[in-house]
């Protein structure tokens, strides 16, 4: 882990902390540093922008109502995503009982990560990411776009350390062949 | 510091419970709590139904009567201590490491089961008796095992459980080791049938209990189509 991202997650205890005392401004804080980052992984599971939105403030209040399970000084990340997959999941659940499906041309984009931008045109990678198997993609934003290293990756997934790099390596892998069947092996 | 993106209706709820809360203990000491319950509940079953010692107890070695209880209630903590970490977002442990916790639970249950009976045949099976008497067993290990049961799971749901079924299954099995580990001491029987049927029986049932307590609760939280 690099110091920026040390003194982030020691800047999230502090903040979760003071949450927990009851302190709204540090609630407030914690939702400014986490806002972006999990709409962007919560838009990998729905691919909707509104439901993205709901679901983060759905996975706030959950947030809000488990405050007590955290504790110091672990570390509050894989905490805060372990919660909103939560959130996320049962979101899709319920939206399977309903059986309610997103067309095709209803998809909005999905962030694509660094390693992958140069291999293909936009459209070409959106399509494709769009194609891999959510376990695959889940683990391919959390590393590549949202920097996490493996081990929160496990902590956050409830996997081993060890499964979190073979997913995250099989994924880029598996990009990397539609990419090249798509451009004729010439990627 | 920027606080203009929060949305007003949650500012709103999250306002109207700001209590200070206090994080939960740690691990440890949850394991520690529930150990301490499941001891004082099991010893007050035992005072209630009078639980002694198998009388054949000497002519087991003493690697497999105590030395076993010991290894059983060694892997009882190890299945609690799995189910309050599952208990807690963030923490929750590799599937496969629980299934091979959970499945050591059984199997070596199992193995002490048939190895007891090696050595000592025990109370024979009477004709017809079959029934009452694994009735009465199994009754006695639920009892054994359901103060562990009720703690470890108060303790689980307690936290957030993401995956409650897990966590659920997990306490059940922890609960259902340690009172086998007592019980191994006090069943006079040993004939297999008798063993593997109601002793293997109430460790699965206890352990599909927790598993069952687990799913009831996740649905009770899913957002309703």
């Amino acid at each position: 882990m690099g110091a920026e991202r040390r003194a982030d997650e020691q800047r999230l205890i502090e903040l979760m902390t003071g949450y927990q005392k009851g302190n709204m401004r540090d609630f407030e804080g914690l939702y400014a540093e986490l806002e972006q980052p999990l709409l962007r992984y919560l838009w990998s599971f729905v691919r909707d922008a509104t439901t993205a939105r709901d679901l983060l403030q759905d996975a706030f209040l959950q947030i809000h109502r488990a405050r007590h399970t955290y504790t110091p000084p672990r570390p509050v990340r894989p905490w805060v995503y372990a919660i909103s997959r939560h959130a996320a999941l049962m979101h899709l659940r319920s939206r399977r009982r309903r059986k309610e499906q997103l067309a095709d041309d209803q998809l909005p984009e999905l962030p694509v990560p660094p390693e992958v931008e140069k291999l293909a045109d936009a459209a070409t990678l959106h399509r494709l990411l769009g194609g891999l198997r959510p376990q695959a993609r889940e683990v391919l934003v959390l590393h590549h776009l949202l920097g996490f290293g493996f081990e929160e990756i496990g902590q956050a997934l409830g996997i081993a350390t060890g499964t979190a790099k073979v997913r995250a390596h099989r994924a880029l892998k598996a990009l990397r062949e539609k990419i090249g069947a798509g451009t004729g092996g010439h990627s | 510091m920027s606080s203009g993106s929060l949305p007003q209706s949650l500012r709103r709820a999250v306002e109207a419970d700001l209590t200070p809360v206090r994080p939960l203990l740690p691990t440890w000491m949850r394991v520690l709590v529930a150990a301490t319950v499941a001891a004082l509940g099991l010893a007050a079953v035992a005072v209630v139904l009078q639980l002694t010692l198998r009388p054949d107890l000497h002519q087991i070695p003493r690697w497999l009567s105590w030395g076993c209880s010991a290894l059983q209630l060694a892997i009882a903590v190890l299945l609690i201590v799995m189910a309050l970490r599952e208990a807690v977002p963030g923490s929750g442990l590799p599937k496969g490491a629980a299934a091979l916790a959970a499945t050591a639970g059984v199997v070596v249950q199992v193995v002490v089961g048939i190895a007891t009976w090696v050595h000592s045949p025990g109370v024979p099976l009477l004709p017809g008796r079959g029934l009452a008497s694994g009735l009465g067993c199994a009754s006695h290990d639920a009892a054994v095992g359901a103060p562990a049961l009720i703690i470890t799971l108060w303790l689980v749901f307690r936290a957030l459980p993401v995956r409650p079924a897990l966590a659920g299954l997990l306490g059940g099995a922890g609960a259902a080791v340690g009172a086998d580990a007592f019980n191994h001491l006090v069943c006079p029987m040993s004939d297999l049938r008798h063993v593997l049927v109601w002793h293997t029986g109430v460790l699965l049932g206890l352990m599909l209990l927790g598993w069952g307590i687990g799913t009831m609760w996740e649905r009770r939280r899913s957002p309703r189509p």
